[in-house]
C-alpha cells in the first residue's frame, strides 16, 4: 500500500504545449482520488504520468515515498484500467488476467490462486476460458478490473473506465467499484469527465481546468463552497445558476442578502436553495421538467435564466409566474475573476 | 440478396459452371496429355479423356527426367523450388514483421527516412536490379548456391507496408497495458503482435510462395549448376527441345506436378486465413 505525492508535476509537450502545469497534490494510502474535468483539462494525462506512459517534464512524483520518474510501469506497483478495456484479443480471460504475472515469473500455483480469487470476486468463473470477444461490455470491464487486481498492486488508475458502458451498467459497476475499494484498501486514483461518477465515488475530487488544478476537497466540500464559478458550474447536475453581478436577476436576488461584499463579480446559488415564498424576488417560469421526485423549473428574470430545484409541494406551470426566496446564507460570491470571495 | 426466381438461379449456375469450365479445361488438357504416350499428342484430334502412360511418365520424369531436356528429375527441381520458395517466403515474412516493428514501435533518427528508402525499393524489383544484384551475389560467392537463389528476393517493401499498416491500427493501449504487464519489446512483439498478425502472415505466405515458386529470371541467371535448376526453368527448357520429338506429355506432367505445391499452401492455409477473417471482429 502506498500513498503518492506530487510535487509541482507539469508535462509539455516538445511542440512546447503545456497539458498540464505545476500539478502539486497529495493522495494517501487507500485514498479513492477522482480527477474529473471537461475533456481536454489534462487529467488523463496526469494519470497517464502516474502510470508511467508520459514522460514527466516538470517536478517529480513519488510512490509510496519513491521517486518514480524514470522508473518504467511495470516497475511502479501499479495497476491500469482503460477506457476501451485495453484486453488481449487472441487470449482467454485467464490468459489476459495471468499475462502480467507470468512476465514477472510468478510460480503458477500461485498465479492459478490469486486467478481464481480474482474470478470469484467478480464473478467471472464461467467466462475464464472465452476470449475477450466472446464476452459483454460489462464483462469485459471486469476483465480488465480482475488483470489489474490479480497483481495485487498499492495503486490502481483507472481512466474513464465506465464510458463505453450503458447507463444501467454503469451505474452498477460505480457500485461495484466502490465496493472493490473498500475490500481491496488500496489506493485508487480515477479519472472521469462524470461528475456524477465523481461525486458519487470519490473521497476527494480534483477538479482541472485547462491544466490547471481549480480546487481539491470532498465532493460535499466542492459542491458546497466552490472555489471558483468553473467548479460551481462543473459539479451538480442541474449546476449551480452563476449570474453576473450586475444583471438584473443578481441584483433583485441581492437585495435579500444585506451583507454581500463589495467588487462582486458573480453571485451563484445552488438550484434546491431557491424556493417559492410569498415574498421576494418575481420570475418567469420558461420550461417545467418533472421529474418525479422533484422538477426542473426554468426560470427567466428579464434577461437572466436559472434552473430551480422544485418539490412536489407546488405545482409549476409554464408561462406563469412565481415568487423566490432564498436564504442569504445559501448565496455564493465570486470575484470578477471568477474566484470565490470567502464569506464576510 | 436473397431473391427466389428459377429462372435467375438457373442463369448464374449456368455463367459460372462456364466460368468454371473455361478455367479448368487447359488443366483438364495438361492433365490428360501427362498421361498418354508422346505420339498420341502428336496427331489430331488430341485425346481428352485419360490415356494408360501415366504411371510410366511420371516415374520417368520425378527419378530420371529427360534426357532430352538435360535428364534432371523432377524431384530434385521440385525439391529445389521448394527450399527457394519457402526461403523466400519465411525469410520475407520475418524481415518484414521485424522491420514494421521498427518503424512503428520504436523513435530513432531518421526513421521516417528509413520508411521512404524501405518504401522506394517497391520500384525497384529484380528485373530492374538485376546487373548490380548479379555483380553482388557473384563477389559474394553465392552463384549455384540457395542462398544465392533466396537472399537476393528476401526483402519486401510491400509485405513491410502492409505490417506497419496492420501495427497502426492496433490500438495504443494494447501496447500500453502491455508495457503495465512488464513486457519488454521482444516479449510484446512475440506474445501480442504476432498472434495478432496471424491472419496477414497467412495471407502473405499464400502470396509469396506462389511468388517464389514462380521465380524464373533469377534462377536462370544465377544457376548453372544443374542440379540446382528449379521447376519452373525445367518446363521452360522441356518446351525448348527444339525439333527433336515431341515430349509434350513430359512437359504437361511437369506443369501438372508444378502446379502441385503452390495449391496445396492455397487449400492448406485458406482455412487459416478464412478462419482468421471470421474471427477478427473486435
Amino acid at each position: 500500500m502506498a500513498d503518492l505525492k506530487l510535487n509541482g508535476v507539469g508535462k509539455t509537450y516538445a511542440g512546447g504545449v503545456s497539458a498540464v502545469a505545476d500539478a502539486t497534490f497529495e493522495i494517501a494510502d487507500a485514498e479513492f482520488i477522482v480527477l474529473v474535468g471537461p475533456s481536454g483539462c489534462g487529467k488523463s494525462t496526469i494519470l497517464r504520468m502516474i502510470a508511467g506512459l508520459e514522460e514527466i517534464t516538470e517536478g517529480d512524483l513519488q510512490i509510496g515515498g519513491r521517486v518514480v520518474n524514470a522508473v518504467e510501469p511495470g516497475d511502479r506497483d501499479i495497476a491500469m484500467v482503460f477506457q476501451n478495456y485495453a484486453l488481449y484479443p487472441h487470449m482467454t480471460v485467464r490468459g489476459n488476467m495471468s499475462y502480467g504475472l507470468r512476465n514477472q515469473g510468478m510460480p503458477k500455483a500461485e498465479i492459478d490462486t490469486r486467478i481464481a480469487e480474482a474470478a470469484r470476486f467478480l464473478q467471472l468463473e464461467p467466462y475464464l476460458d472465452r476470449k475477450p470477444r466472446a464476452l459483454s461490455g460489462g464483462q469485459r470491464q471486469r476483465v480488465a478490473m480482475g488483470r489489474a487486481i490479480v497483481r495485487e498492486p498499492s495503486v490502481f488508475l483507472f481512466d474513464e473506465p465506465l464510458s463505453n458502458l450503458d447507463a444501467k451498467l454503469r451505474t452498477q459497476l460505480r457500485a461495484e467499484l466502490k465496493d472493490l475499494h473498500k475490500r481491496l484498501g488500496a489506493t485508487f486514483v480515477y479519472v472521469t469527465h462524470d461528475q456524477i461518477e465523481a461525486m458519487s465515488l470519490a473521497d476527494r475530487i480534483v477538479i482541472m481546468s485547462s491544466g490547471k488544478i481549480e480546487q481539491i476537497g470532498t465532493p460535499m466540500d466542492l459542491y458546497t463552497n466552490p472555489a471558483s464559478t468553473f467548479v460551481a458550474e462543473f459539479i451538480g447536475a442541474p449546476p449551480m445558476n452563476v449570474l453576473q453581478a450586475s444583471g438584473q436577476a443578481a441584483r433583485e436576488l441581492l437585495s435579500l442578502a444585506p451583507d454581500a461584499p463589495a467588487d462582486l463579480g458573480f453571485v451563484g446559488v445552488r438550484p434546491e436553495f431557491l424556493k417559492v415564498g410569498d415574498t421576494g424576488v418575481k420570475a418567469h417560469v420558461t420550461l417545467v421538467e418533472p421529474l418525479g421526485a422533484e422538477t426542473l423549473v426554468h426560470l427567466a428574470l428579464g434577461p437572466d435564466k436559472m434552473i430551480m430545484r422544485g418539490g412536489q409541494d407546488h405545482v409549476f406551470e409554464a408561462g406563469s409566474e412565481i415568487t423566490l426566496t432564498l436564504a442569504p446564507s445559501d448565496l455564493r460570491f465570486f470575484d470578477p475573476s471568477g474566484r470565490r470571495i470567502s464569506a464576510a | 440478396m436473397v431473391e427466389n426466381r428459377p429462372l435467375a438461379t438457373v442463369t448464374t449456375h449456368v455463367v459460372l459452371i462456364l466460368g468454371i469450365v473455361f478455367l479448368c479445361f487447359p488443366v483438364w488438357v495438361a492433365l490428360v496429355a501427362s498421361t498418354h504416350p508422346g505420339e498420341a499428342l502428336a496427331r489430331s484430334p488430341i485425346p481428352l479423356w485419360f490415356g494408360t502412360q501415366a504411371v510410366e511418365n511420371y516415374t520417368q520424369l520425378l527419378t530420371a527426367g529427360v534426357p532430352a531436356a538435360g535428364g534432371v528429375p523432377l524431384a530434385t527441381m521440385m525439391f529445389n523450388s521448394l527450399i527457394m520458395a519457402l526461403g523466400i517466403t519465411l525469410g520475407k515474412i520475418a524481415i518484414s514483421l521485424l522491420s514494421a516493428f521498427a518503424i512503428v514501435y520504436f523513435r530513432f533518427p531518421l526513421r521516417m527516412l528509413f520508411f521512404w528508402l524501405i518504401f522506394i525499393t517497391l520500384m525497384l524489383p529484380v528485373e530492374v536490379r538485376i546487373l548490380p544484384t548479379y555483380d553482388v551475389i557473384a563477389s559474394l560467392g553465392m552463384l549455384n548456391s540457395y542462398f544465392g537463389l533466396i537472399i537476393p528476393l528476401i526483402a519486401s517493401a510491400t509485405a513491410t507496408f502492409l505490417f506497419r499498416q496492420f501495427f497502426l491500427t492496433i490500438p495504443d493501449e494494447l501496447v500500453e497495458a502491455a508495457r503495465m504487464d512488464r513486457a519488454g519489446p521482444i516479449r510484446f512483439f512475440w506474445d501480442i503482435l504476432l498472434p495478432l498478425s496471424r491472419t496477414n502472415i497467412a495471407a502473405l505466405f499464400i502470396i509469396l510462395f506462389i511468388y517464389g515458386w514462380n521465380q524464373y529470371l533469377w534462377p536462370l541467371l544465377i544457376t548453372t549448376d544443374q542440379d540446382l535448376y528449379t521447376i519452373v526453368m525445367g518446363i521452360q527448357r522441356m518446351v525448348n527441345v527444339g525439333e527433336g520429338i515431341p515430349i509434350w506429355h513430359y512437359t504437361m506432367g511437369t506443369a501438372i506436378l508444378a502446379m502441385i505445391p503452390p495449391v496445396l499452401v492455397v487449400l492448406a492455409m485458406q482455412r487459416l486465413f478464412v478462419k482468421g477473417l471470421v474471427e477478427s471482429e473486435k
